[in-house]
């Protein structure tokens, strides 16, 4: 089990009574002084008694220093104070020592030193749905009891009527923490804890017998405490002093023996819930519906929270305890568990760090430099004095920039500081003037100038003073930056594309068609010709029929039967070339 | 380790190192108070017992961030085991089957004891003793066998 880390304040003392106060004698004690009556004493002085209510002279007597009892070392301690009286001590009433505060509560009679008794209190209250007058109330210790409203009657152990609204009660408060609220886990962790010890105690203060148990550590749904709460729901004080009375003096009816058995019982819980105490938890609280991945999820937003570096190591984690006290630490049950959890958070953020740094652009390490020289530097020391002085500081420190350019630029820094202003002013105006227009414009606020003049050293040797007005001055006498006129441009340029294109698509369906009618004329053209050739065949073949020779008609005869396949021939050619 | 240099004329450390300075800068820290605790009351024996354990946290802390988490660069790896920020040696071990967790490199010289045998801290705690406790004499290791 995780121990709890509540460690009750010393402010949660009753206040010391006007007049006094605190002061540590040089042996270490503490002692309280009275200015006005002059008086010093080692006893804390309580607030000034009101004998007449008896009620309230209680609540005094209770004001001890408060101890909780849900850690388990200060529970067994407490019980071993109430072991420690023999057990003839509980025969005689008034032992009590002259009442008033937790110190001398117990005046040297057989116990020095003063008995804690926690003081327990009504917190809260909650109706219990469908049994009207009952209340079920918290007390500060995280235990409750059943009161009737009506019968003026509260009772540690629930009756068994009002079990299952108050289970219904239970589930609706854990599934509401399941939620999210991780401290209220905790809480009752605690709560469950403290059963253990506290009837113990219970078993010494009150006499109220009807309703007690004296084994009720093991109940769960029994669970006790000292009287005080129940005080105050009754009333019936007078009584209750006397209980008290024979309470204070000692167990009584509880034996050694019991003792011993309450207390390895005790061990052997802890014990239990060293090892799980989220299980414990679990099954203590009527079974918190908690599965494995959401206590993983849990614990990496714990992780979160804390701003754990992911490079840091384990251990590292572990030293410090920062997360230690925190109630998702506990979701997970073992070490090994929370450092699986732990490696792989720390690689998926590494890895998330990582893109991070890749997409985000790189800061000039020159800037914060140059801010730093801006504000430290002085002609009045040296470099190496100026290095020795701020040596720790984080723009001196930083890997990107070497020794000797931090050199060169401190010495011209201070060198540029002897300048006469005019110089430096008409300077900057230069440097202003080489930033473009889209970086530096009247848009640009003086917080975010651009890296190139944050990084120039004729930026920063002009007082800031000076300097600023002068660039706010620069900057609303620029221009409107270029950006929109750009676009204009881009949108016109585009428009002139387009444009450009669709004449060019144009000029190529022109094209298209023209050689298209250039090769129909061609082909025209050649027909004609070949008509014309076979026209002018055709008239020469008539001429040489015509001219007949003396030969006689036989040899022109004979000439027609050789002369026609030519004939035929070239004009089978001619056909074959027109297509 | 390399020579020590100027300021001046020292190169940067690889990217990344910022990540891990802080952390480093811790476990030198620690090594400086170990290295200067005052040895009298402690038998000679486990003088230097915190010495090789923070050595031991060191070495297996970068060999995480660069095996493991895969969170450092190459480069910033072999930066860090030139500069002695880890053991080289030692991590060569762990890459090892079997050599997982060992805890120091005396641990396995097994030519320096008497009988050739490894530390007791290599046994596996099931081949031990019930209930033995052991703390080796080398580095004051409670158990690095891997089984472990």
């Amino acid at each position: 089990m995780l121990k709890s880390t509540y460690k009750p304040s010393p402010g949660l003392l009753q206040p010391l009574p006007p007049g006094w106060t605190e002061h540590k004698a040089p042996t270490g004690h503490t002692y309280y002084y009275n200015a006005t009556t002059k008086e010093s004493t080692y006893k804390r002085p309580g607030a000034v008694p009101v004998p007449m209510d008896p009620a309230t002279s209680y609540f005094q007597h209770q004001a001890v220093p408060q101890i909780n009892l849900s850690d388990p070392v200060v529970a067994n301690a407490f019980m071993a104070q109430y072991t420690a009286p023999p057990p003839q001590q509980q025969q005689h009433g008034g032992q009590r020592g002259g009442f008033g505060g937790p110190g001398g509560g117990r005046g040297g009679g057989f116990q020095s030193r003063p008995r804690p008794q926690p003081v327990d209190k009504p917190r809260s209250k909650v109706a219990i749905p469908g049994h009207d007058p009952w209340i079920l109330v918290y007390t500060k210790y995280g235990r409750r009891f059943a009161y009737n409203s009506a019968k003026n009657a509260s009772y540690w152990r629930i009756p068994e009527k009002l079990m299952p609204a108050i289970l219904e009660l239970d589930q609706a408060r854990i599934r509401q923490k399941a939620a999210g609220t991780a401290s209220a886990e905790q809480e009752d962790g605690k709560a469950t804890a403290s059963s253990g010890p506290v009837p113990r105690k219970e078993q010494q203060q009150e006499q109220e017998p009807p309703q007690h148990d004296y084994d009720s550590s093991e109940y769960e749904e029994v669970e006790v405490t000292d009287d005080e709460g129940d005080e105050e729901q009754d009333g019936n004080a007078p009584k209750r002093r006397r209980t008290e009375d024979a309470a204070d003096d000692g167990p009584v009816e509880f034996t050694e023996a019991d003792i011993a058995a309450q207390l390895a019982a005790m061990g052997a819980d802890y014990g239990d819930e060293y090892d799980g105490y989220d299980e414990e938890m679990d099954e203590g609280d009527e079974g918190l519906p908690l599965s494995d991945s959401d206590a993983r999820e849990l614990f990496k937003d714990l992780l979160n929270d804390f701003n754990i570096n992911p490079y840091s190591p384990w251990d590292k984690l572990i030293e410090e305890g920062k997360v230690i006290d925190d109630a998702r630490y506990t979701v997970l049950s073992t070490t090994k568990a929370r450092k699986e959890v732990w490696e792989e958070w720390s690689c998926a953020k590494i890895q998330e760090l990582k893109e991070k740094r890749a997409t985000e652009e790189k800061k000039d390490p020159k800037i914060p430099y140059m801010a730093f020289l801006q504000e430290k530097a002085t002609p009045k020391l040296y470099w190496p004095e100026f290095k020795r002085k701020y040596k720790k500081e984080e723009p001196m420190r930083d890997t990107k920039l070497s020794d000797k350019d931090r050199e060169k630029w401190y010495r011209e820094h201070i060198n540029r500081l002897k300048i006469p202003q005019a110089t430096l002013k008409a300077d900057l105006k230069k440097l202003l003037e080489s930033v473009p227009l889209s970086a530096l414009n009247n848009q640009t606020m003086t917080s975010h100038l651009p890296p190139q003049i944050l990084g120039d050293i004729r930026y920063i040797s002009l007082d800031p003073q000076i300097r600023d007005p002068f660039v706010e001055a620069y900057i609303q006498g620029l221009g409107s930056p270029p950006a929109a006129d750009e676009r204009a441009q881009e949108e016109e340029n585009e428009a002139a594309k387009t444009a450009r294109n669709e004449r060019r698509k144009r000029e190529k369906a022109l094209e298209e068609r023209e050689r298209a009618v250039a090769e129909g004329k061609r082909r025209q053209e050649k027909k004609l010709q070949f008509e014309r050739h076979r026209l002018r065949d055709e008239e020469r073949e008539l001429e040489r029929a015509m001219h007949v020779s003396k030969k006689g008609l036989q040899s022109q005869l004979a000439a027609t039967v050789v002369d026609k396949p030519a004939a035929e021939v070239s004009a089978e050619k001619n056909r074959e070339a027109i297509r | 380790m390399p020579a020590i240099r100027a300021a001046s004329k020292r190169k940067p450390p690889p990217e990344g190192f910022s990540d891990l300075e802080e952390d480093l800068l811790v476990f030198s820290n620690k090594m400086k108070d170990a290295q200067n605790a005052p040895t009298d009351n402690i038998p000679k024996h486990q003088a230097q017992w915190p010495v090789f354990q923070i050595s031991h946290q060191r070495s297996r802390y970068i060999y995480e961030l660069y095996y493991e988490k895969e969170a450092i660069s190459k480069q910033l790896y072999d930066w860090l085991l030139k500069n002695g920020y880890a053991d080289a040696l030692l991590i060569a071990k762990w890459k090892k089957q079997g050599y997982e967790k060992l805890c120091c490199l005396r641990c396995v010289q097994t030519k320096e004891t008497n009988f050739n045998s490894t530390c007791i801290c290599r046994v596996p705690k099931a081949q031990l003793k019930e209930g033995q406790d052991v703390q080796c004499v080398s580095c004051g290791c409670r158990g690095c066998a891997s089984c472990d």
